[in-house]
């Protein structure tokens, strides 16, 4: 690569704005790499290789044991290996799906009867119960399993949707957050505003919906209202802002106080759990197989992402975080487009807690602990400024992942939980160093 | 920059994952795996209240002895109070494909989603010290301190400290945890039964109030108390750190030789208090004990054995003869010495 295209590379505005794509991308291999380990199949593909390995090993006679655990892949194991046993003409002597103690009685009922087990079709995990070498003439040597595969724990499907689905809700909020600093504001109340939302939904429903048999419109009502008071906590941070030119930070500290102080009131410092069905589909609930708030996530990003940049607001926006004065001058409204601002971070904070709440089936005051540094460092990770001006919308999405992706990694891995701190401390002091390097840079 | 970024935090990311290898000596990895993984039975996940309690670290560490020792590993992970923080832990536990969970739930109610994700993906799951009270998902088993026998332990000393004189007493309180409720309650049925066959030294409770379980608000609510009840004689605080502040609360109106103190817990702040004599006794808890028998009744779950759905192990009342024999406790005086 010559040098020329090197800085032409770097100077492009795409890999300028969206460079941290990159990062994320490698962390992504590096952490495959790191996670790759042993992989121990079940389902049926699985049971039928079980069944085959017994039969040319065992013959067609051989008396064969299941033992599987309840759990969907592992009874459509027990189904393949049943059907290919007893098609070979196998005895299936019983069929365990449950816990070790389901599997003793199964043995201590085919010896009292006089029975032998020649084999037992198991998986990595069953096979590994002791209880089998508490019979002498059983012994977990007897366990056959399916063959193993390689492969990395972090590129699993479900770790992957696991990661999206842990970040959706710092995203959603990340998403006002942004706006914020692209002011050259800052906004320290969301985290207090989930816990606000999540208390006061469900005590909406708990007190005028008679809790778990509450319908469903006023389950949804609950959570609109919940919003809007979120909302409202957001404007009147805008109105203390615009009005009497508080600075951001002390506004926010003191509604943070505010709303943190409400919500343990309103509850009484206690969780509240009495919510119906229906209000859990939001959080846990899944449309074709992706979980419902990471389509509620992606369908946020793609509206924040064309009003920042498609839409005259979006431009008022940056040009108050590049020079609040100039744009004053020039005739924007600075005072209208700061209070929706921060009106837009309070509604979304507030969607934040409605989600979480419908995630972990409980209001509660203690939720939202330490989001905003969370959302901050998602967004300062992405690349936005924190002087203001400057910053993308998917950047931020970006940077929530990144975090993610560092600390699903750093789990996975078993980095000691102090540690994990260190680094993510780390990672936020060089993505500001780096948005100040690159501010120098381009004023050079 | 793009460059100098992305090499910073692949650096850094090395590095981190370099510490996850040396925590986890145990993990077979490369060359040792055909021989190890024999004798590996798998992993059990715990994921503590938090770490920054010792309580929960005795736990941790002892989890992690026993279950070494019959062949399993144990991973610690700390949710630091933050249920979504262990719904999320408990996901990756899933992931990782461990063999059995064990929880301090953070949430009595909101952890009960990531217990059924458990519960669907097979992995069994145990609790310890914190009980989970929701409706929906299973828990194997239950370990903890018997709250309810420990309060009467509480109990039976204050009527032996007080026992010819009578008196009033107050209780620093802690109403949110169940645990603590409990403690109370043992508490307090053993000095109704005192106060119905007693002559004249009656134990009057003049004043309950929540202390927060921590030395700051217990400091405060003892100074209330004793700002109303001058004549106060004891006073009975459901854990150490508040006993402490109730102490320090007495120490400043230089009433500490006037109204005794019995806490619960037994850490180490309060067995020290008790060698001192800033506490008279305490019902102690064995978060060693609970750490090996929650490991006992993993292995018994694998074995194919019922396992009882709660085990509760017994408080024991521990004196000032008792800290100036305890070995702990000696060793912190001599390093304080050298």
């Amino acid at each position: 690569m010559s040098p020329n295209l090197v800085t032409r590379l770097i100077n492009n505005a795409f890999v300028r704005d969206y460079g941290m794509i990159f990062v994320l991308l490698v962390l992504a291999g590096l952490f495959s790499a790191l996670t790759l380990k042993q992989q121990h199949p079940t389902g049926e593909a699985a049971g039928r290789q079980v069944a085959d390995f017994i039969i040319s090993r065992n013959g067609g006679e051989a008396r064969v044991l299941i033992v599987t655990r309840n759990t969907g892949d592992d009874l459509a194991f027990a189904n393949g290996a049943m059907t290919r046993l007893k098609s070979a003409g196998a005895t299936v002597l019983d069929n365990v799906n449950g816990v070790a103690s389901d599997a003793k009685r199964a043995i201590d009922s085919i010896l009292a009867s006089g029975g032998e087990i020649d084999a037992i079709a198991a998986n990595d995990v069953t096979a590994k119960w002791p209880v089998y070498d508490r019979y002498p003439n059983v012994g977990s040597s007897k366990c056959v399993v399916p063959s193993s595969y390689t492969w990395p724990d972090f590129l699993k499907v479900s770790n992957l949707l696991g990661v999206a689905n842990q970040t959706a809700i710092y995203a959603m909020i990340a998403i006002g957050m942004t706006m914020v600093i692209i002011t050259g504001g800052i906004d320290l109340s969301v985290g207090s505003l989930v816990a606000l939302a999540s208390v006061g939904t469900a005590i909406m429903i708990r007190d005028c919906g008679g809790g778990v048999q509450a319908g469903l419109g006023l389950v949804i009502g609950a959570a609109i209202a919940g919003i809007c008071i979120c909302t409202l906590a957001g404007a009147f941070n805008g109105f203390m802002i615009t009005t009497f030119q508080i600075p951001p930070f002390i506004v926010t500290l003191s509604m943070m106080m505010m709303a943190s102080g409400l919500s343990y009131r309103l509850s009484k410092g206690r969780s509240i759990p009495e919510l119906p069905e229906s209000f859990f589909w939001l959080g846990r609930g899944e449309t074709a197989g992706i979980a419902n708030p990471i389509l509620l996530m992606t369908l946020l990003y793609i509206i924040a992402h064309v009003v920042m940049s498609r839409t005259v607001f979006g431009r008022y926006v940056y040009a108050i975080g590049g020079n609040a004065e100039a744009a004053r001058l020039s005739g924007l409204p600075v005072k209208r487009i700061l209070m929706s601002v921060y009106t837009i971070c309070g509604a979304l904070a507030g969607l934040g807690g409605v989600v979480l709440t419908s995630q972990l089936s409980a209001g509660d005051p203690k939720f939202g602990l330490m989001y905003e540094l969370e959302v901050i460092a998602a967004v300062v990770v992405g690349g936005t400024s924190l002087m203001g001006g400057r910053g993308k919308i998917f950047g931020t999405l970006i940077g929530a992942f990144i975090i993610a992706v560092i600390k699903n990694g750093m789990n996975l891995k078993d980095v000691d939980p102090f540690n994990q701190k260190i680094v993510l401390g780390a990672v936020l002091m060089l993505a500001v160093l780096f948005d100040t390097l690159k501010r120098r840079n381009s004023r050079e | 920059m793009i460059r100098y970024s992305t090499i910073f935090l692949l650096a850094l990311s090395v590095a981190a994952a370099g510490c996850g290898d040396s925590n986890v000596k145990n993990a077979p990895q490369g060359a040792q795996k055909t021989k190890e993984a024999v004798k590996r039975k798998g992993t059990i996940g715990f994921s503590a209240l938090t770490l920054t309690n010792p309580f929960f670290k005795v736990i941790a560490d002892n989890m992690k002895v026993e279950a070494e020792r019959h062949g399993y590993d144990l991973i610690v992970v700390s949710a630091e109070r933050d249920v979504k923080t262990q719904a999320d832990q408990v996901n990756e536990f899933i992931v990782k494909g461990v063999a059995a969970i064990v929880l301090n739930p953070c949430d009595s109610q909101s952890i009960g989603p990531a217990i059924v994700k458990a519960n669907k993906a097979g992995i069994p799951v145990f609790t310890n010290d914190l009980k989970y009270a929701g409706s929906e998902g299973e828990v194997v088993c239950h370990v903890a301190t018997e709250n309810y026998q420990g309060g009467k332990l509480a109990g039976e000393a204050m009527v032996k400290l007080l026992s010819g004189t009578g008196g009033k007493v107050a209780i620093i309180h802690f109403p949110q945890a169940e645990s603590c409720q409990l403690r109370v309650k043992g508490f307090l049925e053993i000095l109704d039964a005192h106060n119905a066959k007693s002559q004249g030294d009656k134990i009057e409770i003049v004043a309950t109030l929540d202390g927060g379980g921590a030395r700051d608000e217990g400091f405060k609510a003892a100074k209330d108390t004793i700002e109303a009840n001058p004549d106060l004689a004891a006073i009975f605080a459901i854990n150490d750190p508040s006993g402490l502040g109730a102490r320090s609360a007495l120490e400043s109106v230089a009433k500490q030789d006037q109204v005794k103190i019995i806490a619960f817990d037994g850490q180490l702040i309060g067995k020290q208090a008790i060698r001192d004599g800033k506490i008279v006794c305490d019902p102690i808890q064995f978060p060693d004990r609970i750490g090996r028998s929650t490991v006992e009744q993993i292995l018994k779950h694998f074995n194919g054995d019922e396992v009882p759905k709660e085990i509760l192990i017994p408080s024991e009342l521990y004196y000032k003869s008792d800290a100036d024999k305890d070995p702990e406790l000696n060793d912190i005086r001599i390093d304080k010495q050298s």
